[in-house]
């Protein structure tokens, strides 16, 4: 290679690396887990499972980081209102990044708060975040079982159940 | 018992009688079987598995007798649509009991169909109605396949896993 051909190569190496930088610090892709449709469905599965073994009949919802529904499962012999529960709850946790449950305790007393008047969110116990370490990911919301406790037991198991895998 | 004593319960016997033969003519309790969520969820698994062997991904629809849903599965490596899609395929199969397909077929050339004016309704194929013998109790609507014909396929063998417990 000739001393003119190595200065230009040399050039490059120093341009793309310069390149390389400005990228990382303005448009680097954002790298994200996501919950799969199959883990989902076990985390769901589960859920119901746990709740039945329990005596109790409910539905659930399994949302990803966008709030989405992934999977929705109507339990049977639940109320019609167990399925859309189930999802609101879900959509909460995954929103405030924190149990369903715990959001309504933080807000008992106030009647305006904001987040009250946003569609899907409700006050109710019985949904879970899905992290991976500080990341929510999704979240799980179980409806039909008495008592939201009850229903949050329930989201816990379904999240157990796939713990190895969130990470 | 004395003759009037006697008297009394043949009046009693005979308006029971008449009663239950009015109450069995006019208003006795509907009897019929619907889809369990976990034979729903045996379909959905199967149909979703069918067109993975065939290389398609695609989201799923269960619903039941009453067009509500048992079981939603998104297909994360699927269209944004196909969620949607698979629910309103499978809600016109429960609705006209015969697969999407034939519906779109049959509303062909019509584009004033008074059925294409209703909610959820889609002359799309992908969905075939679960039945029992000629009664409908559900539907599985499946989109994400390149062509409705495929996504039908996968409902059918979504379908056939349980057909032995179908009656």
């Amino acid at each position: 290679m000739s001393k003119t051909a190595l200065r230009v190569a040399g050039l490059s190496f120093a341009a793309s690396f310069a390149c390389g930088i400005a990228g990382s610090a303005d448009a680097q892709l954002v790298a994200r887990k996501d919950i799969s449709s199959a883990m989902a469905l076990t985390m769901a599965e589960t859920a119901i499972a746990t709740c039945k073994t329990n005596g109790y009949n409910v539905s659930a919802n399994v949302v990803g980081r966008n709030g989405e529904v992934i999977v929705a499962m109507r339990g049977d012999n639940t109320g019609p209102h167990t399925l859309e529960n189930s999802m609101k709850k879900a959509y909460t946790a995954r929103a405030q990044r924190r149990s369903s449950g715990d959001f309504g305790d933080a807000i008992k007393d106030n009647f305006t708060a904001g987040a009250l008047h946003l569609t899907n969110i409700v006050t109710a116990r019985g949904a879970l975040p899905i992290k991976v370490g500080e990341d929510t990911i999704g979240a799980i919301g179980v409806s039909g079982a008495p008592g939201g406790e009850k229903d949050e037991a329930c989201a816990k198991a379904g999240i157990d159940k796939v713990a190895d895998e969130l990470k | 018992m004395s003759r009037i004593g006697l008297r009394i319960a043949g009046l009693s016997v005979a308006s029971a009688l008449a009663c239950g033969v009015a109450t069995s003519a006019n208003a006795q309790l509907l009897t019929h079987k619907d889809l369990s969520l976990a034979m729903a969820t045996t379909i959905a698994r199967a149909t979703i598995d069918a067109c993975k062997a065939q290389g398609y991904n695609v989201s799923v629809h269960v619903l039941g007798r009453e067009g509500q849903v048992l079981l939603a599965v998104r297909n994360e490596n699927a269209g944004l649509a196909t969620f949607e899609n698979s629910m309103k395929k499978a809600y016109t199969a429960r609705t006209f009991s015969r697969s999407s397909g034939e519906f779109a077929a049959g509303v062909k050339g019509n584009p004033n169909a008074g059925a294409l004016f209703l909610t959820n309704i889609t002359p799309a194929q992908g969905a075939l109605p679960i039945k029992i013998g000629n009664e409908t109790i559900g539907a599985v609507g499946v989109s994400g396949a390149p062509g409705g014909e495929k996504d039908e396929a996968c409902a059918k063998a979504g379908i056939d896993k349980v057909s032995a417990d179908l009656k």
